[in-house]
């Protein structure tokens, strides 16, 4: 800023200049040993303008360059108050000052750093408040070195340091924290926004893989019971998609069960399935076999019945899960039902013996159908 | 004849809705925004507004609490695509009285308009579900019996209606009258309103779908 050396360190060194100009501050702290390198490392360093540009810059420190520059960095410190250059306690914390400040200006994007910029202008002022912000800060900040100064002198222990370090900080704070509070700000808007892009990529490939897919087929077909079930089946799957949340561990709840229980006859047999599901619990060995009784009799229901719509009701309680699978179709007459027809028998009224559960089958002929199933939760 | 309005922002729907409603119904109006509805239901007065739950400018919800703050005898039946409990509860709550998926086939939404134009409730398989569900009796807590609390006959009429029997039906299977089924669900239909059971909102947000 003053001969251009820092910028020119830095230039070599592959670092941003704010940092070269924090060690010459830190140094200059240390016994004024800033300043004398700073002198003659410009009496020695040949002017670019006579020699052209003959700092080519170099490609930026691999982290391990950059670490071995901070250790060389702290090293030529600890060297300093072996000679006992040293300048007191006072040094180390500025030190992590003004590398935290330099990290923050070096880290930070353009806007960010006009920003700042503007709080070092007050006259431009467009915030009414920054004026008094400034004075405040800068004021603690001159209390917090005067203090600092009077403790060292004086020699006493580290009290006065704490204090005048707190006072340095909450000047530090006033100073920039809005600037400091307008990083983060910046941080969670981009973050925001990318969240947002990504899930708008998402939902339309979702749309595209799904609905979209859907409704050319719907274009494609001429049976009117195939649309409805397509549309139906379309529907349940966005419907899935957006309103609930994450399903829960493997093994699933009875209620998921019975969902795609009844997803999959409506798929398989083009009849639409109401579900009604009260409470809910977790699906384990005693209630799998309920389930799969029930989609069973959803099957039978769809398959022989011809009734438009078939309705399933599960009540989960304290004692019991119960299922309803309800249709008002043809009917039949449970007695006179053929031993081969192995449906009902078996997979439904054998099943749910096996399982300790029971099965109860009310039908007519014209009348419908309703099967009822019931397992004790113990 | 029973007078109509309807209010929903898909123009396809609507007119679909109207073809089919306009033999048995007299539509006297449509529209398909909030602020709209809201001046010609209070102009026209008809017995029943079906009424889009999903739209912009504050929804369904928006035109049932103006009509009813102003207008309590009109009487509300929402339509939605969603059967969100949230949004099924807070009609209800509003002063719908009814609450149907628009799935539903032309027949029954008729019969449904006719219900709620005579001042009875309707409750589909899916709201009957909801209703057993938020008042289900699992969870001890302090209650208002009277709001608070499904008799046993609500009960058992809410688990007919919910495994898909129509009203008749409940009736001759619970072997009462047609009325006295329509009381019951008159009566929760008043508890859904009435009650505020602090779960009823917690379990609506929390059963997102059914």
């Amino acid at each position: 800023m003053i001969a251009g050396l820092a910028g020119g360190i830095a230039a070599r060194l592959g670092v941003s200049t704010v940092y070269v100009r924090a060690a010459f501050l830190a140094l200059a702290l240390a016994g004024g040993v800033g300043v004398l390198c700073y002198v003659v490392g410009w009496l020695i360093t040949p002017d670019q303008r006579h020699y052209g540009s003959l700092i080519v810059a170099e490609e930026p420190p691999t982290t391990t360059q950059r670490i071995g520059l901070i250790l060389a960095f702290v090293a030529v410190l600890i060297a300093l108050d072996a000679l006992g250059l040293w300048f007191g306690p006072v040094v180390w914390p500025t030190v992590l000052f003004l590398f935290g400040g330099a990290l923050i200006w070096d880290r930070s994007s353009a806007e960010a750093r006009e920003r700042m910029a503007r709080f070092a202008r007050p006259s431009e002022g467009d915030q009414p408040r920054s004026r008094t912000q400034i004075f405040a800060g800068v004021t603690l900040m001159v209390v917090g070195v005067v203090v600092v100064l009077a403790s060292i002198q004086s020699f006493q222990s580290l009290g006065p340091v704490a204090i005048a370090v707190l006072l340095t900080t909450a000047g530090f704070m006033l100073l920039f924290g809005p600037w400091v509070w307008g990083l983060f700000e910046d941080l969670s808007d981009e973050r925001t926004a990318r969240i947002r892009s990504e899930e708008r990529a998402e939902m339309a490939a979702h749309l595209h893989d799904s609905v979209l897919q859907t409704l050319a087929m719907i274009q494609r077909t001429d049976d009117p019971q195939r649309m409805i079930t397509l549309a139906r089946a379309q529907e349940r799957d966005l419907r899935v998609w957006l309103f609930e949340p994450a399903r829960g561990p493997a093994g699933g709840s009875v209620r998921e069960a019975i969902g795609d229980a009844a997803a999959k006859v409506e798929a398989t047999f083009d009849t639409p399935i109401e579900v009604v599901v009260v409470g809910d619990c977790t699906l384990n060995d005693r209630f799998t076999p309920l389930v799969g009784a029930a989609s069973e009799a959803m099957a039978n229901a769809a398959k022989h019945s011809g009734a438009r719509t078939i309705s399933v009701y599960v009540e989960c309680s304290n004692e019991s899960v119960e299922a309803w699978i309800t249709d008002q179709g043809s009917g039949f007459d449970p007695d006179t039902v053929s031993h081969d027809r192995r449906g009902i028998a078996e997979s439904i009224i054998a099943r749910m013996a096996r399982s300790g559960g029971e099965a109860t089958i009310i039908s007519e002929p014209g009348e419908g159908t309703e099967v009822h199933l019931r397992t004790e939760i113990r | 004849m029973t007078t109509i309005y309807l209010v929903d922002d898909h123009e396809l729907f609507l007119s679909g809705v109207r073809s089919e409603l306009s033999e048995r119904f007299e539509v006297v109006g449509w529209s398909t925004d909030v602020d709209t509805a809201t001046d010609e239901i209070r102009k026209a007065r008809p017995d029943v507004v079906l009424v889009d739950v999903h739209m912009p400018g504050g929804g369904g919800l928006a035109v049932v609490r103006n009509i009813h703050e102003t207008n309590p005898d009109i009487r509300f039946l929402a339509l939605s695509v969603s059967d969100a409990p949230e949004d099924v509860i807070a009609m209800i709550r509003a002063g719908s009285r009814g609450y149907v998926t628009k799935s539903i086939d032309p027949t029954s939404l008729a019969d449904a308009i006719e219900r709620v134009a005579s001042g009875d409730a309707v409750f589909s398989p899916k709201l009957a579900g909801f209703v057993l569900d938020a008042f289900s009796d699992t969870e001890p807590v302090e209650f208002d019996p009277e709001l608070d609390r499904l008799t046993p006959r609500e009960r058992e009429v809410l688990r007919q209606i919910a495994r898909g029997y129509a009203y008749k039906q409940v009736a001759t299977r619970l072997s009462i009258s047609v009325k006295t089924v329509e009381t019951h669900v008159s009566a929760v239909l008043r508890k859904l309103q009435l009650s505020n059971r602090h779960e009823l909102a917690r379990w609506a947000t929390e059963r997102r779908i059914v």
